[in-house]
């Protein structure tokens, strides 16, 4: 049995990362953003999850674990925010969300 | 296993942490029991934070090496107990402004979700002080964040203050998805979280292009905290748009935090030694901070001055004001050396004296005249001459002009960068400085060189007021004259930085 | 190798001619009276044919929310359930309480969503 090479995930763990940083920059609708923001804590987590396996060391799976509530707090959090947004302005588009600039 | 016993052991090391937390529980749970009442739970919120306190003074003085600190997880010394000191003194300045704050008073029903975010606040700052292990740094950045994307948005009926949490969201969030691939990509070249473990690997021959590329990532996290310049864009939408309590906490509180941190992460991960002469010696070959830095406070210096001179709204002006500041501290963090380290305490002092207080002052009036627009500040210095006074106390230290705190403060950063022979640097500081006078003193000719819009408006002042406007105000003059106690808290502060 | 396998195949071929059987003998035995609501197909009562870019109710996150908070803690017990035995030999007591204290205290954090009216619908 061949292993997988550690470069493939690295890889996979970069274009996530790359896809989550464009999408929050580009994407419009809120809950998207904050999917796009999801999937660059999770491309952190495949990178840290990698490293464990391969070094035979632990600290990146226990890590792994502490990242995923954070990310589900903030998740909770976002939401929270939309709801609250919502009810005020009734819209979940972010280039409608501007009453302050400069 | 022993790994446990050692761990329970230096649990006294987290005392304020740990009372901090049972204030938490504490104010949550007696929001669930008084469904009524709850005009006490202020003053639960500040016994607790004035406990705290005096825990985090005896702290002060430990002496512990790094090695027994809690797995290498947290250090605890002066340097860190003198910013958490920053913290708490904080808290419980804002705890008695909300007390004042009509806008906090307002959502009355909600009281005890607002203090029991501001303890998670100060739990999260505390351990973000403290921590030497890209873990801890990780998990306290994010739990600061999250209770600040609450309270940004606390008064959730009007949309400015939703806008501005949703914007402080979406910027956090993203800064520290940046920072956590940062600290993968360095777990993997490393294979360990701890700074210091870290630092030995690269000293020993790890240095790789990567390895700079990833502590830039991390510094994305750290800069957001601070809004130093590529990462400061949340800050004067939130800043406008948050509660004025939460906006003084955030400017002051969790600003400390971020560049404690910011000093913790470069002295643990990248200074191999401090030599005789105080100054910090980077690991060979590692990323050069110097530089980076450099380039970083003067565009965030630049940046916050020229952007604060278009401002009509006060608090957006007040946060451009503190995007400048930060880059004023970041010339501390410059220099590399234990000198340029006492002046951003020093500095850290005034700042959270003088800016608190501007804080305090904008409220108070916005108590009253219901605006935060410059152009309604009209007059107001004959409305109400104490406020004024006071406000232009505070206006003139912020610009770092004598016989105020804020020069004295100003004077010690500039002498570091003198020191170290960066003159250049000294002077784009100084231009700066100039800059910001523009824009502190219009407030000031607003309030008392034009002729008020409503003649006959009185803005009376409370005696609760009165007091804590003086506590602040005092202060700023009184440093700004006999400086001596500040200047030997702060060196006596790093010459108990551990090493 | 593969005659392994023959009992899980038997299991499976147990399963669907039972699950099979079942659904046949309710239609040989029971009473019939179709109309039209019955003859729709059950899509856990949300109408089965429309837009598929019609708006869920924004009440549907707070419970999205919070189920995801309370789902995630569980991660922090099973490392815990694992080693139990192991540590509690080892430390006694103390390592039953130190999760009891953090299970407490999610507690609190539910008791005060319920207690707020975070569950109620409307």
């Amino acid at each position: 049995m061949t292993t997988i090479p550690i470069e493939y995930y690295l890889v996979l763990s970069a274009f996530m990362f790359i896809t989550g940083v464009i999408g929050v920059l580009i994407r419009r609708n809120a809950i998207i953003v904050f999917m796009c923001i999801e999937l660059m804590l999770n491309s952190a987590n495949l990178s840290l999850v990698t490293f464990s396996s391969y070094m035979g060391n632990s600290i990146g799976q226990v890590f792994v674990f502490f990242v995923m509530t954070v990310a589900a707090a903030e998740a909770a959090i976002g939401l929270a925010i939309i709801i609250a947004l919502f009810r005020n302005k009734m819209t979940l588009n972010i280039d409608e969300v501007n009453i302050m600039k400069w | 296993m022993e790994n446990l016993k050692t761990l329970v052991d230096s649990l006294y090391l987290l005392k304020p942490e740990i009372a901090i937390s049972c204030v938490l529980v504490l104010v949550i749970i007696m929001d669930l029991i008084m469904d009524k009442n709850k005009t006490f739970l202020p003053y639960v919120a500040l016994t607790g934070f004035i406990i705290t306190a005096f825990l985090v003074v005896e702290q002060y003085f430990f002496k512990t090496s790094i090695t027994q600190n809690l797995q290498k997880l947290l250090v605890i010394d002066a340097v860190g107990a003198f910013f958490k000191l920053i913290v708490i003194l904080a808290s419980c300045l804002i705890v008695y402004f909300s007390l004042i704050s009509k806008e906090v008073k307002e959502a009355f029903d909600r009281h005890g979700e607002y203090y029991a975010l501001i303890c998670g606040m100060v739990i999260g700052m505390f351990f973000m002080i403290s921590s030497a292990d890209l873990i801890m740094i990780y998990l306290s950045l994010e739990l600061v964040s999250l209770s600040s994307y609450v309270l940004a948005g606390f008064t959730k009926n009007s949309l400015r203050n939703s806008e501005a949490s949703l914007k402080y969201f979406v910027f956090g969030a993203m800064s520290s998805g940046i920072m956590l691939f940062g600290i993968s990509i360095i777990f993997g070249l490393t294979g360990t979280t701890n700074l210091l473990a870290v630092k030995s690997v690269m000293a020993a021959g790890g240095n790789s292009l990567t390895f700079l590329f990833a502590s830039i990532l991390i510094f994305a996290g750290i800069g957001y905290k601070i809004s130093a310049a590529p990462f400061h864009f949340w800050t004067p939408d939130v800043y406008e748009g948050a509660p004025i309590t939460i906006t003084a906490y955030l400017s002051i509180a969790s600003k400390a935090a971020g560049f404690a941190l910011l000093i913790r992460f470069i002295t643990l991960g990248y200074v191999q030694q401090i030599d005789a002469s105080g100054a910090w010696q980077l690991v060979a070959g590692s990323i050069d901070w110097k530089k980076f830095f450099t380039v970083i406070s003067i565009l965030t210096m630049t940046l916050g001055n020229f952007a604060a001179l278009w401002q009509d709204n006060i608090k957006r002006m007040l946060a451009y004001s503190s995007i400048a500041h930060a880059g004023y501290l970041l010339l501390g963090v410059v220099v590399l050396t234990n000198q340029g380290l006492s002046a951003v305490i020093l500095y850290f002092i005034v700042y959270a004296i003088m800016n608190l207080g501007a804080f305090l002052v904008v409220m108070l009036i916005a108590n009253k005249i219901g605006s935060e627009e410059i152009d309604d500040y009209k007059g107001l210095g004959y409305a109400t001459p104490f406020l004024g006074v006071c406000m232009a106390i505070f206006l003139i230290s912020l610009t770092g002009l004598p016989p105020t705190a804020g020069f004295i403060g100003k004077l010690y950063l500039f002498t570091a960068l003198i020191e170290a022979k960066m003159i250049p640097l000294a002077v784009i500081a100084i231009i700066n400085s100039v800059v910001s006078l523009y824009y502190y003193i219009r407030v000031l000719k607003h309030m008392f060189l034009t002729r008020p819009q409503n003649e006959d408006l009185v803005i009376n002042t409370s005696f609760a007021e009165y007091v804590i406007v003086l506590v602040l105000a005092v202060p700023v003059i009184l440093f700004g004259i006999y400086f001596t106690p500040i200047v030997n808290l702060a060196k006596n502060s790093v010459a108990l930085f551990l090493q | 190798m593969i005659i392994n396998y023959i009992p899980i195949l038997l299991v499976i071929a147990a399963a669907a001619g039972f699950a099979g059987l079942v659904v046949y003998s309710s239609t040989l035995f029971g009473p019939q009276s179709p109309n039209k609501e019955k003859l729709s197909t059950y899509e856990s009562g949300m109408k089965p044919v429309g837009t598929t870019k019609e708006r869920v109710s924004v009440k549907y996150y707070l419970v999205a929310m919070f189920f995801i908070i309370f789902d995630l803690e569980v991660v922090f017990v099973y490392p815990w359930a694992v080693q139990f035995k192991k540590l509690y030999n080892q430390y006694g007591i103390s390592v039953f309480i130190s999760m009891l204290i953090f299970l407490v205290v999610l507690e609190l954090g539910y008791l005060y969503v319920y207690k707020k009216g975070g569950f109620k619908w409307d």
